[in-house]
């Protein structure tokens, strides 16, 4: 393998209560899957590396409660976020119709450097059930209509698509992070004068 | 000493300084020996966390952690050892501070040699455990890393100032940002008020040959915390971490340099939370808060009180 720095993308999942936040990464991390709910309390993260294009990285997947929302967890939670996976049920339509909220929530929060291109993915999940409420296209066309954010149906009982969709959350992660350490070693060299250390580009949009 | 880096000036620090008294505990027969403590949060709880520093770092280099983990009910204890020459010697005075203070139990936040010691008392009182828990943040399991376990059995008897321009060439301050640069001046003032002999002894116990044995700590739980910046321990170590603690939990930071717990305190006590939170509802909980955030409350008789969630002050919830 490559000798390059080993890198960490820290993934952040977010949606309704109940439409499968911890089901998937419980699929994609543990490849397990239980039927019974228990409603996520706080925040946890998975830890899990993965292979993008032959260089090793490790995905940091942080779940959250869904009914978290609104309640801020603090930017220690979303800060350094390289990618924000969006979730709701195919089976139940306001998860679908909160997405807008969640995604403008996670902008408010992470304020990433370029909101316009922040890398999100949006998983439909639950594919497997019959009473199937929000259909492809129209979610299909919502994902089209926020700059082409990528849209996948998943099943995390019956792990359909969910390997998939975590490799394009991963590489669409590490696009991100190699941008935003572009960003980091600009400018090359930063003085540590008393009078001089206020000036750099520790969570501000300097590009000095 | 005068302290004038920005983070002694912090409010933060100022309000912890003069609001939590430093204490001097004396536990060895010889009693220029003091641990210095800072002890924060309820007594009633008989679990609390330890914090314990790296070879440069005073008790007060936790107080981010102090203050942070306080508002959830948490008790934590920031300490600082009396010069001790070997680990058994550590071990054993260490065994007697918590009696002193009366703790059967400890969980124990360890950030570099603090770490490395944690694991050897863990190891030393594996047959009647007094560790409930370990973070290990920046840390490692044998010497060896330091490249230095042959000379130091002349540490000391080295002038002071030479001791310091040891640690100092560590403390890289190229290409950082200002938070990690806050927290470097701190330290740098931190190891400017130690004396030969403290700084003596911690180096000795740093890189005198010696490793621990994992295997012996595998019904622990553990949190492995490192920082993936270029100024930290080598990927190596690192790697050789995550292999000794295969059920471990891994909390990688980015970023933030050698003393995270100054320069991302808050996501250090995020983790922090999470690692404690494990112990909700039993004997060894370090806090008498639930740390799982409560839902809604089913009781009679709620009782109001303000605690905050990740460090949001204003969040009202309740608890019983």
């Amino acid at each position: 393998m490559s000798s390059r720095k080993k890198v960490l993308l820290k993934v952040i999942i977010l949606g309704d209560s109940g439409v499968g936040k911890t089901s998937l990464m419980n699929q994609f991390v543990n490849k397990k899957f239980s039927n019974q709910y228990k409603a996520t309390i706080g925040a946890d993260f998975l830890t899990k590396e993965v292979i993008v294009d032959d260089r090793i990285v490790t995905m940091q997947i942080w779940d959250t409660a869904g009914q978290e929302r609104f309640q801020s967890l603090g930017v220690a939670f979303y800060r350094g976020a390289d990618c924000c996976v969006l979730v709701f049920d195919v089976t139940a339509p306001n998860t679908f119709k909160s997405l807008e909220s969640w995604r403008d929530e996670f902008l408010i929060q992470a304020s990433p450097r370029d909101p316009e291109s922040f890398p999100f993915v949006i998983l439909g999940n639950k594919v497997d059930l019959e009473n199937r409420a929000v259909s492809a296209k129209r979610a299909q066309q919502w994902c089209q209509s926020k700059n082409d954010i990528p849209y996948y149906e998943t099943s995390a009982k019956e792990a359909v698509n969910v390997e998939l969709a975590f490799q394009t959350i991963a590489r669409n992660a590490l696009a991100q992070e190699t941008e935003a350490e572009l960003y980091n070693d600009f400018p090359d060299h930063i003085k540590l004068n008393a009078n001089d250390n206020s000036r750099n580009k520790d969570g501000d949009n300097c590009a000095c | 000493m005068s302290c004038v880096s920005d983070l002694s000036q912090s409010n933060e620090y100022l309000s912890f300084r003069s609001s939590i008294p430093l204490r001097k505990i004396v536990v060895d027969s010889d009693s220029s020996k003091a641990w210095k403590i800072f002890d924060c949060g309820p007594k009633s709880v008989a679990c609390p966390l330890i914090c314990l520093p790296p070879v440069s770092g005073t008790a007060d280099i936790f107080f981010k952690q102090v203050m942070g983990l306080a508002t959830r009910g948490i008790r934590v204890i920031a300490a600082e050892p009396p010069p001790y020459w070997n680990l058994k010697e550590w071990c054993d005075g260490f065994k007697r501070l918590l009696d002193y203070l009366e703790l059967d139990k400890v969980h124990i936040f360890g950030a570099s040699l603090g770490g490395f010691i944690a694991q050897i008392f863990a190891e030393y009182t594996k047959n009647c455990p007094r560790v409930a828990s370990l973070v290990l943040c920046n840390s490692f399991t044998d010497t060896s890393v330091f490249e230095y376990n042959d000379s130091s059995a002349l540490f000391w008897l080295l002038p002071s100032l030479v001791l310091k321009r040891m640690l100092m060439g560590n403390f890289t301050t190229d290409k950082v940002d200002r938070r990690i640069a806050e927290s470097i001046d701190f330290m740098v003032e931190r190891l400017e008020s130690l004396n030969q002999s403290e700084l003596a002894s911690r180096l000795t116990l740093n890189c005198s040959p010696h490793y621990v044995k994992p295997h012996l700590l595998k019904d622990i739980p553990v949190t492995v915390m490192d920082v993936w910046d270029e100024n930290a321990l080598s990927a190596q170590v690192r790697e050789d971490m995550y292999k000794s603690y295969p059920q471990a939990k891994l909390a990688h930071l980015k970023s933030g340099g050698n003393f995270p717990y100054l320069s991302r305190s808050d996501e250090v006590n995020l983790h922090l939370l999470i690692h404690l939170r494990q112990f909700d509802g039993t004997d060894l909980t370090p806090s008498f808060l639930n740390l799982h955030k409560l839902p809604i409350s089913h009781t009679n008789q709620p009782e109001e009180a303000t605690v905050s969630y990740f460090n949001q002050p204003e969040k009202f919830v309740t608890i019983t």
